[in-house]
């Protein structure tokens, strides 16, 4: 009893029964994965919003809030595998037998048993056999003489391959499971937000962790296209690759085509404005009326307005607001900017400061040797990277491009094939026996038997009646 | 070969008449288009080509429909000339989208729909011509003339492609997964009438009839608010689209009263159900006459159902729970409750089409075991398809969302459709499940499949929200 328990655990794995089960209990808990909000898509909130405090409790208790990645069912896909795997062995070596070893001479019980034949009268054996191998040849079938010590016959068959199909795609099932389950174990997701002109060579891990690249990533520009109604048409950025302060590799990528460097694919996801600043123009004029000139600055930097002046940018604010006498910021975006600018005189040893536009109690305009004028504003854009690693995502592919060739093979590749027998009726007389077999699509099968049988009996006839030689000539031939 | 001699063979009887009523219906209404086209003065616009379509598969529709109660040759002729000239007017359409988007239609709902209209027409055809299933277009037209109104309904406008759809992957993606659904709707249309074929009794059904519409109105019930209310999509006239609250949530108002109505309906409906029940329990027939005649009634109220619906919803104002004022409704901001309610009163209908003609239909289908072959060759088509659709979705989604596979429910769906197909292939073949066990799977398998296809999107929450 004890040693026959693992081969009874075989037996039941292997058996259609516990596949379709498995199956279906597949389908159900994928089923509850859509319908119930899952954690790693939903906000926190408003799985809150959606559930009573009871009820998340157990849904969480038994993983029903985040059913792809929970225990019991990795062990249900791997279960699937194994019943897969279990069925294919079981079944292997019965199959490969028919597709090594073909059963190429029929015995008469076969021929008997066998639904779809034929008989035909002939005169002779040799001639008959070569009439039925152009035939057959003619159809595209590959023709073999069977040699026998008391007999000899004729076997044609088409696309045996279609035997072992099934297996192929059973292994390319598991080959996709195997990438995915390569990527679950070491592959990765995070997210990567760049300034233009900033590198990084750290990511952010979903879980908030952080994941260290071998090398850094530079973003040196990014934008947006729109179309003529305002909605976005057009993302890219233009990435190099870093290494050691050596730029490796440049491209720019755009959504649908990313960058990809030591198996590490950087993807356009998202872009938009950070609320900082990028560059400031300003129209710099002497108070003299000597003097006129742009310069651009960005935060924090200085430019020289003349030997003797310098002006720095010391706070940009996109949308302001005073209280109190201070400046806030009330948003990211570009709405009532003001610029804080410092003009400093090396000489005086002064600094003076000026606000954009004049904001009481704050700005000492007036006292400045020039005065501004803002020219333009460009703000800076951050371009969101979605960045993965996905080492079994070659298995995957592999397992696509076997299933769909297996698939093909499977259902448009029928293995055909027929027997051409000479033998004797009970009362002496020889006849031509052919018989044939399909393992689908019988119908069209039958139809393509009877035209090739009509044909050999077609020219037999003819070659028996039309010429008259003799048949110890033409097998002499 | 045989069921078309079979055909001819019964007498050409009152045939003609069908044929002109049909041919002045369909010049009258070409006339009237005429007069408003001449007004508006744009001959070859793409609503128009659907409007000439809508009419000539509906002239194909009451063709093939005669075709199934007469049996006269001459119908399923003029039927199929009329189907040509819709799939023509079709085509039409399609090309003018695709010129004027500058890509296949196949970005937004509306023009998927154009598609699977297109391609659906075009299997009919192929079913036709080639396997000889005559009255198939009894099914599928109708199911290409709801397609159609309902596109009248939703927003025609050209949208430009939003960065992720803007890729040659869509159009791959789409059209293998608008030929397998076709391919499984036809699978779906071929058991239906091996289920006719394989002398499956009447009661039965009557009871999947009554079970199937039931399901339609249970779901539509789960709209069913407080006071008897059923609440519906709020619909901004100025944009010409749903009005959300915030990302993804949509905003629901509430028609009074309409709830109770489809009570009534959804008691009506299953009355037949529970009557099959109480005959297969005591066996006497009296049960069975009532469930018939509950048939009817149920056809009424649905009816009235519809009427009430599109009146009500139609350019109404109400209040909702989420949020204060009144917010318009429209039509267009509830295509599957139409649908839902249109496709139970066309069930009915077919139900009824199968009580009477029960022997008629027989003698025009081909044989048990054909159908149940064409069946399960039309799967061995769909299921590549299928498998195809998601690879290339997912080497899609690998170069957009940066993973090949991340458990979206539009995602594990299709996932889902694969596996019921899978088990229908495993069944048929190593089990040699044939004829009514397997049919059975198809359909379910079709049910799968129109859940994947709409359910998901209008459902559940997920990335596939442009489609």
């Amino acid at each position: 009893m004890a040693a026959s328990l693992p081969r009874k655990i075989w037996q039941t794995l292997g058996g259609i029964k516990t596949g379709v089960i498995l199956l279906i209990l597949t389908v159900i808990l994928s089923a509850a994965g859509t319908v119930i909000l899952q954690r790693p898509t939903t906000d926190a909130d408003e799985i809150q919003r959606a559930y009573s405090p009871q009820m998340l409790r157990l849904l969480d208790a038994v993983g029903l809030t985040d059913v792809f990645h929970a225990w019991w069912f990795v062990l249900l896909l791997s279960l699937v595998s194994l019943s897969v795997v279990t069925a294919s062995v079981q079944r292997f070596p019965n199959a490969w037998r028919f597709f090594a070893r073909p059963y190429k001479s029929p015995e008469e019980a076969f021929r008997k048993a066998l639904p779809t034949h034929k008989l035909m009268r002939i005169k002779d054996k040799e001639a008959a056999l070569r009439v039925a191998e152009r035939v057959l040849h003619k159809t595209g079938f590959r023709t073999e003489r069977i040699v026998r010590e008391n007999s000899f016959s004729l076997f044609a068959e088409r696309n045996r391959i279609s035997e072992m199909a099934v297996y192929v795609v059973h292994a390319s099932l598991l080959l996709i499971f195997l990438g995915g389950i390569i990527d679950a174990e070491f592959g990765w997701r995070a997210f990567l937000s760049l300034n233009r002109g900033e590198q990084a060579s750290q990511v952010q891990l979903p879980n908030g962790g952080k994941h260290q690249l071998a090398f850094a990533i530079r973003c040196d520009s990014a934008g947006q296209e729109n179309y003529s109604d305002g909605t976005p048409k057009r993302w890219w950025s233009n990435l190099a690759v870093l290494q050691d302060g050596q730029e490796l590799l440049h491209k720019q990528i755009v959504v649908n085509d990313p960058l990809v460097y030591r198996g590490v694919r950087f993807y356009q996801a998202s872009y938009g404005l950070t609320g900082k600043l990028d560059r400031l123009v300003l129209t710099a004029v002497a108070r003299n009326g000597s003097h006129i000139r742009d310069v651009a600055i960005g935060p924090g930097e200085i430019a020289s307005l003349d030997s003797d002046t310098t002006v720095r940018l010391a706070d940009f604010i996109p949308d302001y607001v005073v209280e109190d006498g201070r400046v806030y910021a009330r948003s990211n975006e570009l709405v009532n900017p003001a610029a804080h600018l410092v003009v400093e005189s090396k000489k005086s040893s002064q600094a003076i400061n000026v606000w954009l536009p004049p904001i009481p109690g704050l700005e000492q305009n007036a006292y400045s040797p020039y005065t501004f004028e803002g020219k333009n504003i460009q703000m800076a854009y951050f371009t969101g990277l979605e960045v993965s690693h996905e080492p079994g995502q070659w298995a995957v592919w592999a397992g696509v491009v076997l299933m769909g060739f297996g698939l093909a093979v499977v259902f448009y590749l029928v293995h055909s094939r027929i027997w051409v027998v000479p033998v004797r009726d009970a009362r002496g007389q020889l006849q031509l026996w052919i018989g044939g077999a399909a393992n689908k699509n019988k119908d069209a099968f039958e139809q393509c038997f009877d035209d090739v049988a009509k044909a050999i009996e077609c020219e037999i006839k003819t070659l028996e009646s039309g010429v008259e030689v003799p048949a110890a000539l033409l097998s002499a031939n | 070969m045989a069921t078309q001699a079979r055909v001819e063979q019964r007498p050409a009887a009152k045939g003609t008449i069908l044929v002109v009523m049909v041919g002045l219906g369909i010049a009258f209404l070409f006339f009237m288009a005429f007069l408003n086209v001449v007004k508006s003065g744009d001959l070859l616009s793409e609503a128009n080509l659907l409007y000439a379509a809508l009419i000539f598969y509906g002239g194909a529709a009451s063709f093939y429909l005669g075709f199934g109660i007469t049996g006269t040759p001459a119908h399923i002729r003029f039927a199929s000339l009329a189907t040509w000239a819709g799939l023509l007017a079709n085509t039409g359409a399609v090309a003018h989208r695709w010129y004027e988007a500058g890509h296949p239609p196949f970005a937004s709902i509306y023009e998927m729909l154009l598609s699977f209209v297109w391609t659906l027409a075009v299997l009919t055809l192929i079913a036709e011509k080639k396997y000889r299933v005559k009255v198939i277009g009894t099914v599928t037209m109708p199911v290409a003339i709801v397609g159609v109104v309902l596109m009248q309904l939703l927003r025609t406008d050209v949208r430009p492609l939003v960065p992720a759809l803007q890729s040659t992957w869509l159009h791959v993606h789409v059209t293998l997964a608008m030929l397998a659904y076709a391919a499984c709707a036809l699978s779906f249309a071929l058991a239906m009438m091996f289920l006719i074929q394989d002398k499956m009794k009447t009661e039965t059904f009557l009871a999947a009839t009554s079970l199937f519409t039931a399901a339609i109105y249970a779901s539509l019930l789960t709209r069913f608010e407080k006071w008897g209310g059923l609440s519906v999509v709020a619909w901004s006239a100025e944009e010409r689209s749903e009005v959300f609250i915030s990302k993804g949530m949509r905003l629901f108002v509430v028609i009074p009263d309409l709830g109770w109505l489809m009570c009534v309906v959804l008691a009506a409906v299953a009355a037949p159900l529970v009557l099959y029940c109480l005959w297969r329990k005591t066996h006497n027939d009296g049960y069975l006459l009532l469930a018939h005649r509950m048939v009817f009634v149920s056809i009424l109220l649905q009816a009235l159902a519809l009427i009430f619906f599109v009146l009500r919803t139609r350019d109404g104002h109400y209040y909702s729970l989420d949020a204060d004022g009144q917010f318009a409704t429209s039509l267009a901001a509830s295509p599957f409750i139409l649908s839902g309610l249109v496709g139970g009163i066309f069930v009915s209908l077919l139900y009824l089409l199968l009580l009477w003609r029960r022997s008629d239909l027989e003698h025009m289908l081909p044989s048990a075991d054909d159908l149940d072959r064409i069946t399960y060759k039309t799967i061995a088509i769909a299921f590549p398809l299928l498998t195809l659709m998601i690879a290339a979705g997912a080497y899609w989604a690998n170069r957009t969302w940066g993973s090949y596979w991340s458990w979206d429910p539009k995602e594990t769906w299709a996932a889902i459709t694969w596996l019921v197909y899978a088990g229908y292939l495993h069944m048929r073949i190593t089990r040699g499940w044939r004829g009514r066990r397997a049919a059975y799977f198809a359909i379910l398998g079709f049910a799968v499949v129109m859940f994947t296809f709409f359910g998901v999107t209008y459902l559940l929450p997920g990335m596939h929200s442009y489609a």
